[in-house]
């Protein structure tokens, strides 16, 4: 490793510069005139002429790119028998690079910083500059850089199932694609990106008969529906959860997965924060069971026909065919005073699921009430769409549309079954499909053209507010495939044809790449004062209940959700999202139909048993997963599962639940269900005990000591209530224990119980940080599965009178984050007979791989279970088949590769071992990432004077400079990471506040992660639904 | 020739009879020396051994090979292939491990510890018991070994040079194993074959091949029956055995460490090492008693191995089952009275919980089973005892898989609460472990003198010059040596 000079530490930490782009860097002009930006060494060659001239030279490749518009090169690792003679400017070998870009999601564009080592896209973090990000990330953004190195993903064109070639479909497509567009039919996936619409204008422009169909299977169209009537045109709703004070949420899982999720949880963790004694309120209403309900202070299981019921509106319950119970009608009252008290801070948001009635009723609330303008904001959206995807089916089948374009996405599996989309394209003469997989779609089309990932092309987008954000590649195209914007420039015919070209003239038809506004706008990722909202006055005509979605009657329903781990199925090849567990179930590799244990009695069905769901002539069988809070006779069903295609990961994992949808069912349907004897195997993280069994009743004794909260009462009149819950007696180790004296740092962890939504976003960043292995289905139903850190997820219930629990009786759901809480007397250390696990002079709990045997005897003396066991070389073993006798089957990550390299080796953190069979390992409080600035902050300190040393003899570090990978992507910022010796650090400060805790502390191990607890906010405080009252 | 004493039953077969004016025979039917070495060691002079024997031993010699084909499996694709997960990450191999070296116990508690309270009766079972504790020892120590994820570094345990510059952890239970199993093995091994020079000399002796001779004749070690040869002999036998009493203690105690000393509930218990030492002395005399039905029956040693030795190993069943039973209730009762959760909870868990049913095995197999010892007619029933004794060896594996799994499988979080369940591997591992026993057990029978000929004959009443039924153990200064002079001197 190359040592660090100060300019380097400067720039790990100190600057908001800390990342530069390509553009930048390729021509050594920083735009910051600051030597900050370069890491050792570069600032001495930018010193003489001489090396300048090197530095061109050697960065022809990247000079290129400001000409050919290909950036980055492709870099497959490489073994280097001689060291660079000439190093290029601006690279440091092991020293990653970080870079802005973007990618669009369902619509929403998320703004992303890519860390690169040695050329390779190795991690993604938020873009802080990203006003939905701020520098957090959801699980979908951390797990798309494994996307980058799937092994499956389209290497080439095809027509017909042969190989083909990229001229060979460019001279097809100028030979051959009808003049005007007649009989075509464009599938594409709503996008938020300029570029995108631009070309989608020049096609339209030179095919004008053409129809455009923008599809996407979790297409809010309720809102757009309830919206269009409230204000005319195509508007999106943009909310602002930090400064509600009560936020009324039906059937909306915002704080759940989706292209919102950061911006939401960061908002509604705001609002969480207890200043002057007072703190948002989250009222619920909800059919399932999500993630917002489980946060939720107030919360009701309703079957989704009836929740519309809740809003007190003549308009809707004249509409609805449905009597509350005294309880509810109680509940909507209050929930109807505490709106009205709330004023201009009250919120209304609808989920996908209810009608266009409600979307514009909320509307109609919120602005009512004044809250438009303080906690909701309206943004025009642009929409391509001509017609919708049941206009082009029913065209392809009278034959008006002969050929098909489909841009991305993956319209044969994910539309409704009743469509029958994959018959059509079949049938049809011309089809062409653009996609990342050679998936269902592309084997129903003729043409299959491979997509770029949008780490390998330029593209811009806009984010919820509408700012403009631009992405920048990190790489050049590994299978030399083809941006949404660059194939449609290519089917429009245009002359100019290149991502970063078409992105370019976008942004600024006049500006060439050396413009400075452009060179700002892709440093930053973002371009600034680019926000377009707006408070448009809410249109009073009278609008009746709709026929474009249908409400089913009470009765058994299939309730239609995204999936959170493979979203529409687009994940779906994703390892780390297969294997993420589901934050309420803990259901891994699989979609089950998820219903109330009530509901699950009275079918006689247990987890894992065969159901049978028909809806109309359609058939699924799916097996059963009861959890507590879900409405009664609700199935509900998460899309996305179900692939048929032959993706190695994803083939045989869950059930395609598309099929029961139709056109205007789409989120939920009347379903008769039955009982089919069979079962199967549903590899959950968790264990399922009855909750009236022996280790039911015993978790139930022991969730208030390890999970602990308080209603908002209990807090202002206590703000310890946390410490008086365990009874910790004075307790003395039997060895000496380690004092750390003269520890120059003291590193900990602070974790928020009352922020923390369970949005998994922490687990899938420890994965793509720490080189963590997925194990695949088998070895995660044995209990083997590797996260580091894990989201426990527990039901507390009710008691009747005879102290047994009662399912019914939801009392709350708690949600904690676990990882290595590195304990000062650390029980795993003193049993482990090679010391393979120590700590280090900083307190940290360390472990020495290549010193482990594996006797795995501290995980058994780990209180908290967050050790790990590679009980296979897992990095070799073939993730979801069943591996046969020698279980070393290869072989996903080593010998699935193109020309001979590893793929999927391309990921790795250079920076983290990988970890052989037989070795423990845990979370390291991202040791990696500690050493980084700890060596640079060193380097620093030698330099300065003695005075200087003199002050600061134990070396700080800046609070906030050392980020773990959790911390980083966490949303809410529930973690934060720090030096527990600086007294004014922000986690000395957390934990010092009255409501931090220490699980287990009565073991007298000392952790250095502690846990502030939950506070909740339900409206008789004094007894809170949420176990308050424990 | 004085005539065989009787009994009050008046069957010359029957030596269980009480009472107090006559010391009850040890040796039965047998009147001189010279015969008692005849029959013994008919057991590996007769030109053929029963049809049993080779078939005992193809089926155990199939299943050590099975043994070793499924630890190369192991070591070729992970330990994965065992049932062991997070949390249960020991299972099948360590309960093994503590079975083993449990039934490894008796060995030298009879040798050692009755040799030192000069229980007359021990000479007759020592040998095979002290063979069956170097088997057990080593199908224990093999567990330990191939548990670990990496096996090929086993030796790391080992406090050896080695270029990191670094001593094993010192805090570690595991690496105390390593002392206390290797000790006890060592001295075990010693012991076991010290005790064998006279007899190996005898075999050397009479055998009339030469390759039986050479070897025989290489491991007497030029043991000539000489009274300074006896004097020595007595002398390093009587050391050892002094040593290798606290072992009987120690290595139980230590090997109950590697639990008591974490802070898991269930295993974090000050009761473990007394509760393992007679748990595995209980379960030691349960597989003494378990070999020696059958061998005495197919070899003909019913003159030796005497009702009464049998009834003697009950009586000792009976105790050190009782021990054990009462340490199972005090477990439940400290668990309440802590007044800790966890640890409450663990218990009723073990009791009600996922694994009642091994617990209740235990249970009915360890505490309830060897009630029925109370009865003299249990106690003279071949039929009896010898089931019991099997379910006393069910019962103590699953003792061991008690505290292991289910300790494990449901500690402080209740979202790592975990289910295990045993792959085949595990299952034909543990089974293959009997196949190596059992191969090694065979082969000794056949091939070195399966009871103590020399110390046998001490015992009899032809050993006291004085004709009182007194035994020269009883007379002070006076050695089994003087005893074997007496014979040769007739």
């Amino acid at each position: 490793m190359p040592s660090m000079n100060e300019s380097n530490q400067t720039e790990s930490h100190e600057g908001r510069m800390w990342w530069r782009s390509i553009e930048e860097a390729s021509t050594g002009k920083s735009l910051q005139p600051t030597n900050d930006e370069f890491p050792e060494g570069a600032n001495h060659l930018a010193a003489t002429g001489e090396d300048r001239r090197h530095f061109l030279k050697i960065m022809g490749a990247s000079m290129a790119l400001a000409g050919l518009g290909v950036a980055g090169c492709r870099r497959w690792p490489k073994e280097h028998i001689v060291p660079y003679a000439h190093r290029p400017e601006g690279t440091m070998p092991g020293i990653p690079e970080h870079f802005a870009s973007c990618f669009d999601f369902d619509g929403f564009s998320q703004g992303v910083l890519v860390t690169s080592n040695d050329g390779r896209p190795t991690k993604i973090e938020g873009n802080p500059e990203h006003p939905d990000s701020l520098g957090a990330t959801d699980a979908f953004t951390q797990a798309a850089i494994l996307d980058l190195y799937d092994p499956d993903r389209s290497k080439k064109v095809t027509y017909g199932g042969e190989d083909s070639s990229l001229i060979a479909f460019k001279e097809w497509v100028s030979a051959y694609l009808p003049k005007k567009g007649k009989g075509i039919a464009v599938l594409a996936e709503p996008s938020s990106s300029p570029t995108y619409h631009r070309m989608r204008r020049a096609f339209m422009q030179k095919h004008s008969e053409a129809m455009w169909v923008e599809y996407s299977p979790l297409a809010n169209r309720n809102q757009a529906e309830g919206l269009r009537h409230a204000f005319g045109g195509d508007w999106i709703p943009v909310h602002d959860f930090s400064k509600a004070t009560m936020i009324v949420s039906l059937d909306a899982d915002f704080l759940g997965a989706g292209p919102m999720q950061v911006a939401n949880t960061r908002g509604w963790a705001e609002g969480r924060k207890v200043s002057h004694g007072k703190m948002s309120r989250l009222w619920m209403v909800e059919s399932g069971m999500s993630v917002t309900g489980s946060k939720a202070d107030e919360r009701l299981a309703m079957h989704p026909a009836e929740i519309l019921a809740i809003l007190q509106d003549e308009d809707i319950n004249a509409a609805v065919d449905s009597t509350l119970t005294a309880e509810q009608l109680k509940w909507a009252e209050q929930l109807k005073a505490d709106f009205n008290a709330a004023g201009k801070h009250a919120l209304v948001i609808v989920g996908e699921s209810q009608p266009p009635i409600v979307h514009y009723i909320a509307a109609r609330l919120n602005e009512l009430v004044g809250a438009v303008g303080t906690t909701v904001t309206y943004r025009h959206v642009e929409s391509g769409s001509t017609d919708t995807i049941e206009d082009a089916v029913s065209a392809m089948k009278n034959g008006t549309v002969q050929g098909a374009i489909i841009i991305g996405g993956n319209p044969a599996f994910n539309t409704p079954g009743t469509l029958d989309l994959a018959t059509q394209l079949e049938a049809l003469p011309l089809s062409i499909h653009l996609s990342y997989y050679n998936n269902e779609t592309s084997q129903a089309c003729k043409w299959h053209v491979n997509k770029s990932h949008w780490l390998e092309s330029w593209s811009d987008g806009r984010s919820a507010d509408g700012t403009i954000c631009i992405g920048q590649p990190l790489i050049e195209p590994l299978f030399n495939g083809l941006s949404e914007a660059e194939f449609i420039a290519i089917l429009a015919g245009e002359s100019t044809t290149d991502s970063h070209t078409l992105v370019r003239i976008t942004f600024n038809p006049k500006a060439d790449q050396w413009n400075p506004e452009w060179r700002t706008a892709v440093h930053d990722g973002v371009v600034g004062n680019t926000s377009s909202l707006e408070a448009p006055p809410v249109n009073r005509n009278k609008m009746s209940m709709s026929d474009s979605e249908t409400l089913p009657d009470k009765g058994m329903t299939a309730v239609f959700v995204p999936s959170p781990s493979v979203w529409d199925g687009r994940f779906a090849n994703n390892g780390w999202m297969q294997e993420l567990p589901d934050t309420i179930t803990k259901l891994t590799w699989d979609n089950a139909a998820l219903l109330s244990p009530m509901t699950a009695e009275s079918l006689g069905v247990a987890q894992g048993d065969m159901l049978s769901i028909t809806v109309g002539s359609n058939t699924i069988e799916i097996a059963a997963l009861p959890v507590p809070g879900i409405a009664n006779d609700c199935f509900i069903l998460p899309l996305g599962y179900g692939r048929t295609f032959a993706g190695r990961v994803c083939s045989g994992a869950g059930v395609n639940v598309y099929p029961l949808r139709t056109a205007t069912n789409v989120w939920s349907a009347p379903a008769q269900v039955t009982v089919t004897g069979a079962s199967y195997e549903l590899a959950t993280t968790q264990m399922h005990f009855g909750v009236n069994t022996t280790p039911g009743k015993g978790a139930q004794e022991r969730i208030p000591l390890l999970y602990r909260e308080g209603t908002l009462d209990q807090y202002n009149a206590d703000h310890g209530f946390a410490q008086h819950v365990g009874h910790v007696p004075h307790s003395l180790s039997i060895y000496e224990e380690q004092q750390f004296e003269g520890a120059q740092y003291k590193w900990g962890m602070s974790i928020d119980l009352s922020t923390c939504t369970g949005c998994n976003a922490c687990v899938a960043a420890c994965h793509a940080e720490n080189n963590i292995p997925i194990v695949g289905k088998d070895q995660v139903l044995v209990g083997r599965e590797m996260h580091w850190l894990r989201i426990d997820r527990y039901f507390t219930f009710g008691q009747d009178s005879h102290g047994d629990y009662d399912v019914e009786q939801l009392a709350g759901v708690a949600i904690q984050p676990v990882t290595c809480h590195h304990c000062e007397n650390a029980p795993c250390e003193e049993v482990c007979p090679v010391a393979a696990t120590v700590h280090d002079t900083d307190g940290l709990n360390v472990m020495v791989y290549n010193r482990c045997v594996g006797t795995r005897y501290c995980s058994n003396n780990c209180p908290f279970k967050v050790r790990r066991f590679n009980y296979f070389d897992y990095f070799r073993r073939d993730p979801l088949r069943s591996t046969g006798m020698l279980q070393v089957q290869p072989d996903y990550y080593v010998k699935a590769q193109s020309g001979g390299k590893t793929l999927r080796a391309m990921q790795f953190n250079p920076d983290v071992t990988v970890r052989m069979r037989g070795v423990m390992e845990k979370c390291t409080y991202c040791t990696q990432r500690i050493q980084r600035v700890k060596i640079a902050t060193k380097n620093a300190w030698v330099k300065r004077s003695d005075a200087q040393k003199a002050a600061d003899p134990r070396v700080s570090i800046q609070d906030g400079a050392i980020v773990t990978a959790c911390e980083q992507a966490c949303p809410a910022g529930a973690i934060v990471f720090g030096d527990l010796l600086d007294k004014e650090s922000r986690v000395s400060k957390l934990h010092d506040e009255k409501r931090s805790y220490e699980m287990l502390e009565e073991l007298n191990i000392k952790s250095r992660t502690k846990y502030l607890a939950r506070v909740t906010n339900p409206v008789d405080g004094a007894v809170s639904t949420e176990g308050g009252h424990h | 020739m004085t005539t065989v004493p009787v009994n009050e039953l008046g069957d010359t077969n029957v030596n269980t009879g009480e009472d107090p004016q006559q010391r009850a025979q040890l040796v039965l039917n047998h009147e001189d020396f010279g015969s008692v070495t005849n029959e013994i060691l008919s057991v590996n002079e007769s030109p053929k051994p029963p049809k049993s024997w080779y078939l005992s031993l193809a089926i155990s010699f199939s299943m050590m090979s099975m043994l070793g084909v499924l630890i190369g499996y192991l070591v070729f694709t992970g330990v994965g292939v065992w049932g062991n997960n997070n949390p249960v990450a020991w299972g099948y191999p360590i309960v093994n491990f503590v079975f083993w070296v449990g039934i490894g116990h008796a060995g030298t508690l009879i040798s050692a510890i009755l040799f030192l309270f000069r229980q007359k009766w021990r000479t007759a079972i020592n040998r095979f018991a002290e063979a069956m504790t170097i088997f057990a020892v080593i199908c224990a120590g093999i567990f330990p070994g191939i548990h670990i994820g990496r096996t090929w570094l086993a030796y790391w345990l080992f406090p050896i040079p080695n270029q990191m510059d670094m001593w094993p952890q010192f805090r570690s239970p595991l690496l105390w194993d390593v002392f206390a199993v290797g000790t006890y093995f060592t001295v075990s091994l010693l012991f076991w074959y010290l005790g064998m020079v006279p007899d190996l000399a005898t075999m050397r002796d009479r055998t009339k091949t030469k390759v039986k001779a050479i070897a025989y004749g290489i491991f007497s070690l030029g043991w000539r029956g000489s009274m300074r040869h006896w004097h020595r002999y007595e002398r390093a036998y009587l050391l050892l055995a002094a040593l290798a009493t606290p072992l009987v203690l120690s290595v139980h105690s230590v090997v109950s460490f590697d639990f008591a000393v974490s802070q898991l509930p269930g295993w974090h218990t000050t009761i473990f090492p007394p509760y393992f030492v007679a748990g595995a002395i209980f379960s030691g005399f349960a597989m003494v008693m378990t070999l020696a039905i059958p061998a005495r029956e197919l070899w003909g040693l019913k003159n030796f191995i005497t009702m009464r030795h049998l009834e003697n190993m009950c009586k000792v069943i009976l105790l050190t089952g009782s021990m054990v039973g009462y340490a199972y209730s005090m477990e439940f009762f400290i668990a309440w009275y802590s007044g800790e959760i966890y640890e409450s909870f663990t218990f009723i868990n073990r009791a009600f919980g996922p694994y009642g049913w091994a617990y209740w095995i235990m249970v009915s197999c360890n505490v309830i089973t060897p009630q029925i010892f109370w009865f003299k007619k249990a106690r003279n029933s071949i039929a009896i005892m010898f089931i019991a004794s099997l379910l006393v060896n069910v019962g103590m594996w699953f003792e061991r898989f008690v505290i292991v799994v289910t300790s494990l499988a449901n500690d402080f979080l209740p979202s790592s609460w975990g289910i295990y369940e045993p792959t085949w591997v595990d299952v034909l591992t543990f089974l293959g472990s009997f196949g190596l026993f059992m191969t090694f057990f065979l082969l000794f029978i056949r091939y070195l003198p399966v009871l103590a000929i020399a110390e046998i004959k001490a015992i009899m009443p032809k050993a006291d010059p004085h004709g009182h039924g007194h035994s020269y153990y009883e007379m002070e200064g006076e050695t089994a040596a003087s005893a074997e002079a007496a014979k040769e001197d007739e």
